[in-house]
């Protein structure tokens, strides 16, 4: 057994060994407030075991182990449906910078511990009203007062704010330059004065999205985490950070042998739907992709076993799957007829093709829109020209709003 | 055998990219669609020149030892370039029935002569819309051949069938030495894959496998020829790809390269996936050979790879423009060679029964 073999074993039976406490029956019927409590006592178990900042420095309270180690772990751990997603964002993308980024080492230190252990967890602020794929088009605002800076502004679908005790913000602090190169980035205390999050209700009937208004909110310039007009260049970071995530070919949605079943269950005009063409062809070319992409997601981890960078490829996940997620789920509603009408919104969209279904458009948007995917992989990967953009170079006070 | 290709698999890849290139042109390859029964020549030469005839076949009968993934991997090159004979699938096809169900008498005539290129093997399996009917046209009465297997690719030269047929009362898989068979060519749109009607009359024939396990050893030679296909099939599709890719970046209009505009670099960057996916899915089966998985593995490549090169054909046509359907610049090739090799091997709706099929679990 190869070293990684090992550690997948340990890691699968570490899982195995707290579903009781954490795994899908455990967290039935809880609510949201109950769920997360649950999801800190999960955070602090999993970093007592050593699953906690996998591929994180040790002297930051991490294992020192490797980027393939976490995803091997990830794999595992998103088998059984513990309650982890209230950290997904925290230890993704804000903590590594805070790490990366953060001047006072001992402040880091002690944050990044606290939420490893899942007793702090921090949100990111970067999408506004009038800047989500455009992030260089923020407004929110950050002013010299005194020896420090006052933010005034809204940023918005700010993933757990309600439960968060810091975050990460890109502000404007130069509206007199090109629209990039006035941005800063800092970290804010979530509970400062000033400071009020107002949850979103979503399609689906959840609210772990954000509204968030900063009005005079202070913060001292030990705060920041970029030279002041080197914002993006860190937001950037943030975004590249961990590019390979654990993925799912059903695109988090129901898996494809879920269909199969239910194709198998039901019957069509008569007959069994299983035995219907255009089902067969459905469950035939949806079987096609998603194995498609299981197989680039395991070339991605054998690369990064030996070594290498794996290719651009990986980023056809989301784009892919969820799409196919979301009309694979409207032709299992269609299979059950009105049968399907029943709705519960607190079932688990892994399972069930309502929930699917109806929170599908969110995983098409969130973290890049088809279209923004589409543009990154022509220009990025293709070397196809940039859409044409008009405010290029000008100063972002002078850009018609 | 990982999915991850090691150096000398890079190096085969690398190798036979830089050989096709320098010989394979589109001038030599139209003139074959208006000579009915001819193929390129300088393809197969340099076939048997570079032993990728003998790639995949047993060091004791004259192979190389290698497998299914470098099979692949040439098979992608030749799609790129448009091969121009249809035999390295077919010959495999043949060779690997013959290795896997075949007597001493038989591996020792035919194999050596497969892998050296001077036999080509073609394959008689289809009938019509069936890529393995379940009533063969062609009939095995006292080890003899009777009927007319139609629309066999490559059938023009070969010389030796597997033939999949009716036997007394069962299904047979059989071996036929062509040499004495009447055969027509059949007027194709991509003639230069050498279709024939071969008309077997009381043409001797050898069993290898009788009964409904000739079905699955057939199912079994289609699912591998299925892989060395789609391999091709994406090397098609990835090369219209970068050829839409390049067009859109030169080509202007209205003061600005096409490339720029979003149904066009979009329309690109979708076939970006499907590409990928389909070479995801090629690597994958050709490292599940002799796996129990196996077929599974066939079908998804072979979809996502018929839907690749279909798609990345009419996409990159149709970003040309008026360009893009004339002769001269030679798109319509790769439109013809994608259909041709979705049809060969069985189209997609044959590889959707027989996924669904496994998914399902109503093998047979």
């Amino acid at each position: 057994m190869s070293d990684l073999e090992a550690w997948r074993a340990k890691a699968a039976a570490w899982c195995e060994s707290v579903v009781p406490q954490f795994g899908k029956a455990a967290r039935k019927g809880l609510t949201v407030e109950e769920d997360l409590a649950l999801g800190r006592r999960y955070q602090s178990a999993k970093f007592d075991a050593g699953f906690a900042g996998i591929n994180w420095p040790t002297e930051l309270g991490g294992q020192g182990l490797g980027h393939i180690e976490k995803i091997t772990f990830e794999a595992e751990e998103m088998k059984h449906g513990f309650p982890n997603v209230y950290f997904g964002i925290s230890l993704g993308m804000p903590v590594p910078v805070l790490m990366q980024f953060g001047s006072d080492r001992e402040f880091v230190k002690e944050r990044v511990i606290k939420a490893l252990k899942g007793e702090e967890i921090w949100c990111q602020l970067f999408s506004e009203p009038s800047g989500g794929t455009d992030l260089a088009g923020l407004r929110t605002r950050a002013e010299t007062d005194g020896n420090g800076w006052k933010i005034n502004g809204q940023k918005v679908w700010t993933s757990w704010a309600q439960y968060s005790d810091y975050g990460v913000i890109v502000v404007r602090t130069d509206p007199t330059v090109a629209k990039h190169k006035g941005l800063t980035y800092f970290w804010v205390d979530m509970k400062a004065p000033g400071v009020t999050v107002r949850p979103i209700k979503l399609a689906g009937g959840d609210s772990h999205v954000n509204e968030v208004f900063f009005d005079d909110v202070k913060i001292s310039d030990d705060h920041r985490m970029s030279p002041v007009g080197g914002g993006f260049a860190v937001a950037l970071t943030t975004l590249m950070i961990e590019r390979y995530v654990a993925t799912d070919s059903a695109g988090f949605g129901p898996h494809l042998d879920l269909f199969v079943d239910l194709a198998k269950e039901l019957t069509l005009n008569g007959k069994p739907a299983i035995e219907d063409g255009r089902i067969r062809q459905q469950i035939a070319r949806n079987y096609a992709m998603r194995a498609g992409l299981d197989s680039i997601n395991r070339r991605a981890r054998l690369m990064m076993q030996a070594g290498m960078t794996p290719g651009p490829e990986g980023s056809l996940n989301k784009l892919v799957a969820v799409r196919s997620r979301q009309k694979l789920s409207e032709l299992a509603l269609d299979l059950q007829g009105t049968d399907a009408f029943l709705f519960d919104e607190h079932l688990s969209p892994k399972d069930d093709w309502a929930t699917s279904w109806i929170n599908a458009p969110t995983g098409r948007i969130a973290g890049g829109s088809d279209e923004t995917l589409l543009n990154t992989i022509a220009e990025r990967i293709l070397g196809l020209p940039q859409d044409h953009r008009p405010d290029k170079g000008v100063p972002f006070n002078q850009i018609p709003a | 055998m990982s999915i991850l290709y090691d150096e000398g698999q890079e190096a085969i890849a690398t190798e036979s990219r830089r050989a096709l290139e320098a010989r394979m042109n589109k001038d030599d390859l139209l003139p074959l669609l208006q000579s009915s029964g001819k193929y390129h020549d300088g393809f197969w030469a340099m076939a048997k020149e570079q032993g990728w005839t003998a790639l995949a076949l047993p060091e004791e009968h004259g192979g190389l030892a290698l497998g299914l993934v470098e099979l692949g991997l040439i098979a992608h090159q030749a799609g790129r370039t448009l091969s121009g004979a249809p035999f390295l699938t077919s010959s495999f096809g043949v060779a690997k029935a013959i290795e896997l169900y075949g007597s001493d008498a038989q591996k020792a005539r035919w194999l050596p002569a497969l892998a050296g290129g001077e036999a080509i093997g073609a394959v008689a399996f289809a009938s019509g819309p069936a890529p393995l009917p379940e009533q063969p046209v062609v009939t095995l009465t006292d080890d003899r051949l009777d009927g007319v297997a139609a629309g066999v690719s490559g059938g023009l030269f070969a010389d030796v069938a597997l033939v999949f047929a009716n036997g007394p009362g069962m299904p047979v898989l059989a071996l036929a030495d062509l040499s004495g068979v009447g055969r027509s060519v059949v007027e194709s749109f991509d003639n230069s894959r050498c279709i024939a009607d071969i008309a077997f009359a009381a043409t001797p024939a050898e069993t290898l496998v009788v009964g409904e396990a000739a079905r699955a050893a057939a199912l079994g030679i289609l699912s591998l020829q299925a892989v060395v296909t789609a391999h091709e099939q994406t090397g098609g599709a990835e090369a219209l790809m970068e050829v839409a890719r390049d067009y859109a970046v030169t080509r202007k209009a209205f003061g600005q390269p096409i490339g720029a505009f979003q149904s066009i670099k979009h329309r690109i960057a979708e076939l970006y996936g499907l590409v990928e996916l389909a070479r995801a899915n090629c690597v994958h089966a050709a490292s599940r050979e002799g796996q129990p998985d196996f077929i599974t593995a066939a079908a998804a490549a072979r979809l996502s790879a018929t839907e690749a090169y279909d798609t990345a054909a009419r996409d990159c046509v149709q970003i040309h423009g008026g360009i893009g359907v004339t002769w001269e610049i030679g798109l319509h090739l790769h439109m013809r060679r994608a259909r041709t090799l979705a049809l060969e091997q069985g189209s997609s709706l044959f590889w959707e029964d027989v996924l669904v099929d496994r998914l399902a679990g109503e093998a047979a």
